[in-house]
């Protein structure tokens, strides 16, 4: 798959990974529940329906027999809504997954908000920010078809407790063809020295093409995707920060324990120079509801929003 | 994999007294604990673990040993005291318990005391995970059996009845269901807080094969567990009437001795009922 080649699915990626994971004899098991569109899973079910366990719409139940499965010696992946998973089922990932130490792998399916008008019931802008809290959980966002390859290889090879954190969008491939996925490795997308834009998922796109248009307002935006939410690559979002001195965080997600609050972390623990500005969801409120892309607009973290407030924080502004 | 023990009732009954005994030495030591908790479930552990769970020394990571989930994780101390006697865990060890980063602390961690499958003290967890222990046997042909021991308050978790539907879909005949039914809880009566009766129908509705045993009887919960048929397709609930506080008489049957241990003259008294 090359850049800018055809626009795909993550989840027809992760299902590719599970097939291609069970012909290499990793002992998987695949549970939704009830969450079999939402997980676009009919291929596994179709070749592998000894392994998909379905158990309908009880999302606590659905992790702690992920738990025991894996207890049982599978390598367990739950898929349904990130909403339901990381609320509904908060104790059983703190207690079952976590706090056990199981080896599952949690996939929040349709994460920030991807469900746009279904309002907030269905968003998950605090998905992030509840996986911060319990300690030994890997936190891993695949923006493009060939980031979400490698990590789902990569999750489904590693002994513990993972979170993915997924769209439902279809993506433009943005990462070259020497990309290779590291957890704890910063993703740096484009190099630049006037400004630092960090990001994570879908809106890594955003900014992608907004960095493109800044160019030609000669603000030179270095732009770092972080696939790997923890471990984080502290040491090159701070060489970068150090770099430019300004940096623009963009998240589809709560600005109250995400990705912009674990930049702030790293700016006041390093003691770094730097202008800050971060967008999201602002702390506090619950998301507004409606068409995504309008969502996105409103906070500015679509295109145009990135555009406008980078050129506001380098003083270019219209 | 067979029981190393295989005791008969009335070694059983023996191997309980010590366990209490233990009990009451191990919260007296710590200061805290669960007594009434822990006495309650004495019998029903000294049933499992030298008699009816196929596990022992060495198969502590044999993928064919039954599995036990304490789900009340707050009777703890007892399990502790049961694998101290069984010679699973050194006996000294059990003075470390609750002690600043002991191996023993106040609900069970698997990464650090052997036999702990799950590390619970938040009710309700134990069925759903049993249930998915239960289902990777059957999904790769082992013939374990999966026993849950639950509190009777603890069904007051609605995770529990997501648990029961979904083990009864799979047909897990290899699940096995243990309420200690001492009928209380916390604060009080169970069926005074938040009733669980009809409990039977409860648990057959939900397709359980269900059967009311004595808890507190070595001989009555052998022979109940013995007599289960593991080949119906339907996961088996076994309530066990027991009485907490079980062996000393004045923290029988009290709600006051949930969290209370015994003191001063109390420790002399309950020790010499237990001898």
């Amino acid at each position: 798959m090359m850049k800018g080649s055809q626009r795909c699915d993550l989840r027809d990626i992760m299902v590719q990974a599970f097939l291609e994971a069970t012909e290499k004899k990793i002992n998987l098991a695949v549970l939704v529940s009830d969450s079999t569109s939402t997980s676009k899973i009919k291929p596994f079910m179709e070749r592998c329906p000894e392994r998909l366990i379905n158990v309908g719409i009880a999302e606590q139940n659905l992790v702690g027999i992920a738990a025991g499965l894996s207890l049982g010696g599978f390598v367990s992946v739950t898929a349904n809504a990130a909403c339901f998973l990381t609320t509904r089922s908060a104790e059983q990932v703190k207690n079952d997954i976590c706090y056990s130490d199981t080896n599952v792998k949690l996939v929040g399916l349709n994460a920030g908000v991807c469900y746009g008008p279904l309002a907030s019931t269905h968003h998950a802008i605090d998905d992030i920010s509840m996986m911060l809290g319990l300690g030994n959980i890997l936190i891993l966002v695949p923006s493009d078809p060939i980031d979400a390859k490698q990590i789902f290889d990569y999750a489904l090879r590693y002994n513990g407790p993972v979170y993915i954190r997924m769209d439902n969008d279809k993506f433009p491939v943005i990462h070259g063809d020497d990309y290779r996925f590291q957890p704890g490795q910063a993703d740096l997308l484009k190099t630049g020295s006037d400004l630092t834009i960090i990001t994570m998922g879908s809106t890594a796109h955003h900014a992608y093409f907004a960095a493109e248009a800044l160019q030609a307002d000669s603000i030179h935006c270095e732009l770092i995707n972080i696939a790997s939410i923890r471990p984080l690559d502290q040491d090159t979002i701070a060489k970068s920060i150090q770099k430019t001195g300004h940096v623009l965080t963009v998240e589809e997600h709560s600005l109250h324990g995400g990705l912009g609050s674990m930049i702030s972390e790293i700016i006041a623990e390093q003691g770094l120079q730097t202008q800050f500005v971060k967008l999201g969801i602002p702390q506090g409120r619950f998301s507004k509801a409606g068409p995504r892309h309008e969502i996105q607009a409103y906070y500015k973290i679509d295109k145009n929003g990135i555009i406008e407030t980078a050129k506001a924080m380098m003083g270019k502004n219209d | 994999m067979a029981n190393p023990f295989y005791l008969q009732p009335e070694q059983i009954a023996q191997k309980a007294k010590e366990i209490r005994k233990k009990i009451i030495q191990t919260n007296v030591h710590a200061g805290q604990g669960h007594t009434g908790s822990d006495l309650s479930e004495a019998d029903i552990l000294a049933c499992l673990f030298f008699r009816i769970l196929n596990l022992d020394k060495e198969s502590i990571e044999n993928p064919n040993r039954d599995r036990f989930i304490l789900s009340k994780g707050h009777g703890v101390c007892g399990l502790y005291c049961t694998l101290a006697e069984a010679g699973y865990i050194p006996k000294d060890k059990l003075q470390t318990y609750l002690q600043f980063d002991s191996d023993l602390p106040g609900h069970p961690v698997r990464q650090k005391c052997p036999f702990v499958e799950l590390n619970t003290g938040a009710l309700g967890h134990g069925l759903s995970v049993g249930t998915g222990l239960a289902l990777s046997a059957k999904m790769s042909n082992r013939s374990f059996r999966v026993f849950v021991l639950t509190g009777d308050g603890e069904l007051q978790e609605g995770s529990n009845w997501e648990a029961a539907m979904s083990a009864a879909h799979f047909k897990l005949d290899n699940l096995i269901l243990i309420v200690d039914r001492n009928t209380l809880q916390l604060a009080d009566r169970t069926e005074a807080i938040m009733a669980i009766e009809p409990l039977t129908d409860k648990l057959k509705a939900f397709g359980f094969d269900v059967y009311l045993t004595d808890g507190n009887s070595p001989r009555t919960f052998i022979e109940t567990i013995d007599a289960l048929n593991l080949h119906n397709q339907q996961p088996k609930a076994v309530i066990a009437r027991t009485i907490k506080g079980k062996g000393v008489s004045f923290i029988e049957d009290q709600p006051t001795w949930h969290h209370r241990i015994p003191s001063g003259d109390e420790v002399a008294r309950a020790i010499e009922e237990l001898e």
